[in-house]
């Protein structure tokens, strides 16, 4: 009596199935959530100097200490030192910028 | 949440790998040194031994140039609210 397949709850098969929803809309996530987002990936960080540093983001913490990896540091769009690491202090942090698709 | 193979969790352990390590630090007021790292804190509070300082100048003129004092230090306590950065030794 039951043996009858039950219907698939959602079927459209021969229509066009939308592409999966992008995992946690980086666009519409809070300011933690974007931070979240670019662990690991290439970022500006600019500092209230004026002064950038672009590396890729290891961490951060809660007073926006940073660590960088592969630095440039770059003073009016020149390269003027690199740093293999770097401890960024985060008082000194005016914005940071993702350099790469997050 | 780890961005790389170092295995650093938070910033601060940037630090706390370079201890006994010579470091470079970035501070206001144009300023920058190495030293031995020696002990540090929270707020970046340093114990810096075997310190170099350098002081970049700008001098006003027809074109600004930028001389560089240099001082040495034996042991020196730099206030964590100068840090802007530091840099540990490269390691391979």
């Amino acid at each position: 009596m039951d043996d009858s397949p039950p219907p698939p709850p959602n079927d459209a098969p021969d229509t066009q199935t939308p592409p999966p929803p992008q995992q946690t809309s980086i666009h519409t996530g809070s300011p933690t959530d974007f931070l979240k987002g670019v662990v690991g990936k290439k970022v500006i960080v600019r500092l209230n100097s004026g002064v950038d540093y672009r590396g890729v983001l290891s961490c951060l913490d809660g007073y926006m200490n940073i660590a960088l990896e592969q630095t440039e540091e770059h003073v009016e769009g020149n390269v003027t030192n690199r740093y293999g690491d770097a401890f960024i202090r985060g008082n000194n942090v005016l914005y940071i910028s993702a350099a790469e698709a997050i | 949440m780890d961005g790389s193979s170092t295995g650093i969790q938070e910033p601060l352990d940037l630090i706390r790998l370079s201890l006994s390590e010579r470091v470079f630090v970035k501070l206001r007021g144009d300023r920058e040194m190495t030293g031995i790292l020696h002990a540090y804190d929270g707020h970046m509070n340093l114990i810096l031994s075997d310190v170099e300082e350098k002081i970049m100048i700008v001098n006003e003129g027809e074109q600004a140039t930028v001389s560089v004092a240099k001082r040495k230090m034996d042991m020196l306590f730099v206030r964590g609210d100068g840090v802007i950065l530091v840099s540990p030794p490269s390691r391979t």
